[in-house]
């Protein structure tokens, strides 16, 4: 087996990916109550959208903080020497460069539109609220349709760019943009709901309406794990088992079984099912933001470890 | 472009002196570092940042049960499809005129996305500069007109430096000697450019299956995953998407 290196991305980047898909999982679930009645639905698009921005705004900080030369970020997107041959697909447009294949790259786009689009959107709510009787529905329709494209690649990207690596519990997993993905929409309802909750909001139905996407959410968060795991078992790829082992038997297994799978997945779905108490509602959506933290964590720290 | 370059490296030549590791080390002015011990004669475990040559000594079995002991000088393998130039996000790591891969350092801003990328281990990253780092293929010799200060040092000419087409001609025609030797697994090693990655341009003659050596049977371009892993996302959130429109649809009468 060869020798693999790794790029031993740290905590930091793995809280990225979840306030990510945090944000994009909000952005898209205010978006479309907004679209589908943004006034029955205003508690849900008020306090998704200010989620939204407030998820992303440490998400640069962090991946700059990141970096071996920090100063160098932009180069993420600019080029310096736009005549290189830098790619199979790369677009050139001016200073700027564009890679398809690069999911780092297109990452770092969708994040900057999406943090642009976030702010409107927000800003758009707070317009609303501050002078009654202004109506910017029309403007935000166009933010919510454009920054939910945005918010949806946001989720799931992070998810595409392990499985383009070399690592063999990512390479081989194919499901890792799906899973986290759903780990966004499970992670932003849940969130939505604790807030409305503390703000005494989630009368009228609201609650029960989030709940009908944080079902499915978990649902598809566990079916997209489950294929996830049989793909890298069934690869028979090189070293996909032995990281496999590490993830369901090693020494990740704890934090995945007892973190990922058990308080972070499905004690939190049987009390989404059985409960509609305002208390155990509430730590049901704390749970599913560890599970969704964690399920993240611990796939990459197993896949991120160096094989012999 | 001008005619792409390789090396060729023949293990049947190769006598693990390690003057190429040393000459790597002076040309392109890599400090020393803390010795490993790996088990065998084999110093580092792995491509690092400050060793861009790797004698790899592997001790195994042979047929009979005794002592098999392979050696190969490692290097960058300068794919025709690389995974580490495709990840790269900030576009410092670029195919040059001749055909090799470098990283520029001037642009290189330590994402480490390469170091996960390369199917075959190669970049490492440098804490001290906080860049990627690999093998150039001497990039200021050949602008020079020099072929690689591993390929010049090499006692044995068990690496040799030149262009590809004529390279590989050569490496083909080595291959069927060493069978008609007796060496009946010997085989080449990336020169195949419709094999995969497009073919390596520092290609291998080995004398042992390629798992012998520590190297990849089929490598894999990681990028190739990204339109299956991005369908299935597209997949992912079509189902959230239409979750989200039942949860927050307009239920008959007024509320």
């Amino acid at each position: 087996m060869p020798l693999l290196q790794s790029a031993d991305w740290p905590l930091l980047i793995d809280l990225y990916f979840f306030l990510a898909g945090l944000a994009g999982g909000a952005f898209v679930i205010a978006a479309i109550a907004d679209l589908l009645g943004g006034e029955r639905n205003r508690s849900v698009v008020r306090v998704g959208y200010y989620l939204a921005l407030l998820a992303v705004i440490p998400c640069p900080i962090f991946l700059i903080v990141d970096l071996g030369v920090p100063s160098r970020f932009l180069h993420m997107l600019m080029s310096l020497k736009p005549d290189q041959a830098i790619g199979a697909a790369a677009i050139n447009i001016g200073q700027f460069h564009i890679k398809p294949f690069s999911p780092m790259n297109m990452g770092a786009w969708a994040l900057l539109g999406f943090s642009a689009l976030a702010f409107l959107a927000a800003l758009s709510v707070f317009l609303e609220d501050a002078k009654r009787g202004r109506d910017l529905s029309a403007f935000r329709a166009t933010v919510g349709i454009i920054g939910g494209f945005f918010g949806f690649f946001l989720a799931a990207y992070p998810g595409v760019l392990l499985g383009a690596t070399a690592r063999p519990l990512f390479q081989n997993g194919s499901f890792l943009g799906a899973l986290f993905l759903a780990v966004g929409a499970s992670s932003g309802a849940a969130a939505i709901a604790l807030i409305l909750s503390f703000l005494g909001q989630g009368a009228g139905g609201t609650l029960g309406q989030l709940r009908q996407i944080i079902i499915p959410a978990l649902l598809l968060q566990a079916a997209t794990l489950a294929l996830f795991l049989l793909r890298v078992g069934m690869s028979g790829g090189e070293g996909a088992a032995q990281s496999l082992a590490l993830l369901l038997s090693g020494p990740y297994s704890l934090i995945f079984w007892v973190g990922a799978v058990a308080v972070g997945l499905v004690v939190p779905f049987v009390l989404q099912i059985v409960t509609r108490q305002p208390g155990l509602v509430a730590i049901s959506a704390v749970l599913i933001l560890v599970g969704g933290f964690l399920v993240k964590y611990v796939i990459i720290a197993a896949g991120q470890v160096v094989l012999s | 472009m001008a005619r792409t370059v390789a090396m060729f490296t023949d293990v049947s030549l190769c006598i693990g002196c390690r003057a190429c590791q040393v000459a790597c080390k002076q040309w392109n002015q890599l400090p020393a570092e803390e010795p490993e011990w790996t088990g065998t004669y084999q110093n580092h475990a792995n491509f690092t940042d400050k060793s861009y040559r790797l004698v790899r000594f592997f001790e195994q079995k042979d047929d009979k049960g005794g002592l098999q002991w392979n050696l190969m000088s490692d290097v960058c393998k300068h794919c025709a499809e690389a995974g580490c130039l495709e990840a790269c996000p900030t576009g410092a790591i670029y195919r040059t005129q001749y055909g090799t891969v470098n990283i520029n350092q001037d642009i290189c801003n330590g994402c480490r996305y390469c170091v996960s990328a390369c199917p075959f281990g190669v970049v490492a990253f440098n804490h001290d500069t906080g860049r990627a780092s690999k093998c150039t293929f001497c990039n200021d010799r050949l602008h020079n007109g020099l072929g690689p200060a591993c390929a010049k040092a090499c006692p044995t000419e068990s690496i040799q430096f030149g262009f590809r087409d004529e390279l590989a001609a050569k490496a083909r025609k080595r291959v069927e000697e060493l069978k008609k030797m007796g060496y009946k697994n010997a085989q080449l090693y990336g020169e195949d450019q419709n094999g995969p990655l497009g073919g390596l341009n520092a290609f291998f003659l080995l004398l042992d299956k390629p798992s012998g050596y520590g190297l990849p049977v089929k490598p894999r371009l990681p990028q190739n995953n990204v339109f299956v892993d991005s369908l299935l996302s597209i997949g992912s959130a079509l189902l959230v998407g239409i979750g989200a429109i039942v949860a927050f649809r307009e239920r008959g009468g007024k509320e």
